[in-house]
């Protein structure tokens, strides 16, 4: 347990590997120019589809007609983009993601964070037992619970239009299920139990009880790992593609995913638009990638490590 | 943290102290109340309903009580399902005697050895035969769909995990920008489902001058449909050859079902699992690297003191210091296999004819495209044994395999 808690901690995720064995490689520059081109050809099969993406979104219809590889003019290109956007109404799906996403992470992280604290500080009968419980829900894969919750959904519907919150075509149905992240809370949890409990003592002698020590203490203290799960519970909720195509019906509520899958699908696009399209899917998970590529690998690379 | 609460209690501290372990157990439910019933109402009730949906007509609308007719109906007649069941258990049993009385020496070791081989051909037999019967009195289509499943998973598994530690080890020879390398490496994770395998749909698309096209084209390789190619690998391969391996099959007289599988996976399906492995190698080898950060290096300074090369530091010490980390990403991907439908939905074509609707997007369009609410929720039960039995063997494997330092 020592053990895992420590490798929990951001930092020591992922170490440069200064006092590993090289003397092999540092020795023979032959092996080591072949280690250079294998890793670089890894990186441009990784890279390829987003060339390809990215040059393809900025073809003129000629030019895609012709099988022309690179666009002439990229800028007359970008015209691409307005009509895709346009087409797609990329315009209201936007909006719908970015509310979505918000309002999952929001109760995701209030619902987690609450039980993660309950699992690793609280003391109460039960605990581990439903501790469990809560593990073992995971190992039910999601097609399974698709059609029972398709109907639970439904009749949370009919029995909630009456006080103004429907649910089928509406946020609740894409947001609340998805709050109760066990995978969250347990990565919360690992975390929570490795804060010292001298830190809990002073705050007890303080006057504080557990909401303030969580509040004040805790959630400061845990930034890495709350990133981890935001970030988790983003790509979760920006990817989401089946089960709000299975709850909405119209363009009102549905996602980016749902939109762009729709534009692919029963519009038959060009391809040009249809990759303007992707490009214009991908780049807020990209873009926020970018600026946090280090913590968000990291954070990623830390959820392995519990085997 | 039990003594220090009793020290700032001056009177009846009996009460005292359990007045505040009642408080501090309620607030424990208290927090966790949120997350309990969300967990309840769409994690866990919904296995039991979805047994219940399955027990009944279901086509939207809840119908008569059907009993087990929507398992009959996928899996073929009862008796030959005890036959399977019976033989794969068998076979459980056969791996259990091998390992409690053959391995251990005891005595009578020859006759326990000559008991296993009997069970596993008796079981064998079984599982085989009822499973064969199963298939002609059950949903084909389902039966495919497994088929296919398993299909994607003997492809995916070996290749990605392979080539996630190859290129992690490979990063962890203190490489010169290894953060970019890993940045690239992992952006095609962190890409949306959709958008991606929208554009693996135009590079996999039949036109000559699409990008697979030209890639394997430079490697010599013809001219193929990709993602709209129904026909099985080694049909195509031995078709380039100028033998038509299905007639050859059905000349052998083999059942059509033996002779889906013999011919492997669609040249659709494999365009699917290419598109996979390209999303999931960065992801493993993420995991991978932080892997090796966590073994001391000491290990290896020690191993190398004693005049252990290359190959072995990876094979003794690595290796099983990583498996915790292997299985883990065992696990997970399997699963994945199983769960697979965002992107096969958008990349399966119709010209590809099934061949690429793994069991999870075969309950979807049972239950989406032909509201078969019920039949539906039987054959997700199904794969819900299959998944448990799975992850079952997994765990014994890695009970005796995985190494947790």
């Amino acid at each position: 347990m020592a053990s895992t808690a420590s490798t929990m901690k951001p930092e020591s995720g992922i170490q440069p590997a200064e006092k590993h064995p090289i003397s092999f490689w540092d020795r023979y520059n032959i092996g080591r120019i072949l280690l250079y081109l294998a890793l670089t050809f890894g990186a441009v099969v990784a890279i390829t589809p987003f060339v390809y993406m990215i040059l393809g979104s900025l073809l003129t219809r000629g030019e895609m007609m012709n099988r022309k590889l690179f666009p002439k003019d990229p800028v007359a290109g970008l015209q691409n983009y307005v009509q895709a956007w346009n087409e797609a109404n990329f315009n209201e799906y936007f909006i719908n993601s970015v509310l979505i996403t918000s309002i999952t992470i929001a109760g995701m992280l209030f619902v987690c964070v609450l039980a993660a604290y309950a699992f690793a500080r609280v003391k109460f009968p039960g605990r581990d037992a439903i501790f469990g419980i809560f593990l073992a829900t995971m190992m039910i894969p999601e097609t399974i619970l698709l059609i029972p919750n398709f109907l639970i959904v439904n009749r949370l519907h009919k029995l909630m239009e009456p006080i103004g919150l429907p649910w089928l075509n509406n946020w609740p149905s894409l947001t609340i299920p998805f709050m109760a992240s066990v995978f969250g809370i347990f990565l919360m949890r690992q975390f929570f139990t490795t804060i010292p409990d001298e830190l809990w003592d002073a705050a007890r002698i303080d006057g504080a009880g557990h909401v303030r020590f969580l509040v004040q203490v805790v959630l400061p203290l845990s930034k890495a790992v709350l990133f981890t799960v935001v970030i988790f519970q983003f790509i979760g909720s920006w990817n989401a593609l089946v089960w709000p195509l299975v709850v909405t019906s119209k363009p009102d509520w549905r996602p980016i995913a749902v939109g762009l899958y729709s534009f692919i699908s029963e519009a038959g696009p060009e391809l040009q638009l249809m990759l303007a399209g992707a490009v214009i899917t991908t780049a807020p998970v990209l873009i926020l990638y970018f600026f946090t590529q280090k913590q968000f690998t990291e954070g990623i690379a830390t959820t392995g490590l519990k085997g | 943290m039990a003594q220090q609460s009793t020290a700032y209690v001056p009177s009846g501290r009996m009460t005292g102290a359990r007045k505040r372990a009642i408080r501090e157990a309620m607030t424990g439910y208290l927090f966790i109340t949120p997350a309990t019933v969300l967990l309840t109402v769409f994690g866990l009730f919904p296995l039991f309903y979805a047994f219940y949906i399955s027990l009944h007509r279901w086509r939207i609308k809840k119908g008569p009580f059907l009993g087990i007719k929507n398992y009959t109906k996928a899996l073929g007649e009862p008796v030959d399902v005890l036959w399977f069941v019976a033989g794969v258990a068998m076979l459980f049993l056969a791996w259990f005697i091998w390992r409690n009385m053959v391995k251990e020496q005891r005595p009578w070791a020859m006759a326990f050895k000559f008991l296993t081989v009997i069970i596993v051909l008796v079981g064998g037999w079984a599982a085989i035969a009822g499973f064969g019967k199963m298939v002609k009195s059950g949903d084909k289509q389902m039966f495919e769909a497994f088929v296919i499943t398993v299909f994607y998973a003997v492809g995916v598994v070996p290749a990605q995990l392979g080539g996630a530690l190859l290129l992690a080890v490979m990063l962890y020879q203190n490489i010169k920008g290894k953060d970019w390398y890993r940045m690239v490496y992992f952006m095609p994770y962190v890409t949306i489902t959709v958008a991606s395998a929208g554009v693996f749909r135009a590079i996999f698309s039949r036109r000559p001058e699409s990008i697979a096209n030209q890639i394997f084209g430079f490697l010599g390789i013809p001219s193929q449909k990709w993602l709209q190619e129904p026909h099985g690998i080694w049909d195509l391969i031995f078709g380039h050859f100028g033998v038509n391996l299905k007639e050859v099959f059905v000349s052998m007289g083999l059942d059509p079902f033996l002779i889906f599988i013999l011919l492997g996976p669609s040249l659709a399906l494999i365009s699917i699992m290419l598109y996979n492995l390209w999303v999931f190698v960065g992801y493993d080898t993420v995991i991978f690297l932080a892997g090796l950060g966590s073994i001391p290096s000491d290990l290896y300074e020690a191993a190398e003191i004693d005049g252990a090369n290359r190959w072995q530091l990876f094979r003794h010490i690595t290796l099983p210091l990583l498996s915790p980390t292997i299985y883990f990403l065992t696990v997970i991907t399997v699963m994945g296999v199983f769960k697979a439908i965002n992107h096969v939905l958008v990349m399966r074509e119709a010209a590809a004819r099934g061949t690429v609707d793994t069991a999870s997007l075969y309950i979807f369009d049972q239950f989406y495209l032909s509201t078969r609410f019920g039949y539906a929720s039987a054959i997700a039960m199904v794969l819900f044994v299959v998944i448990l039995t799975l992850t079952f063997v997994q765990n014994r494997i890695a009970q005796r395999r995985v190494f947790y330092g």
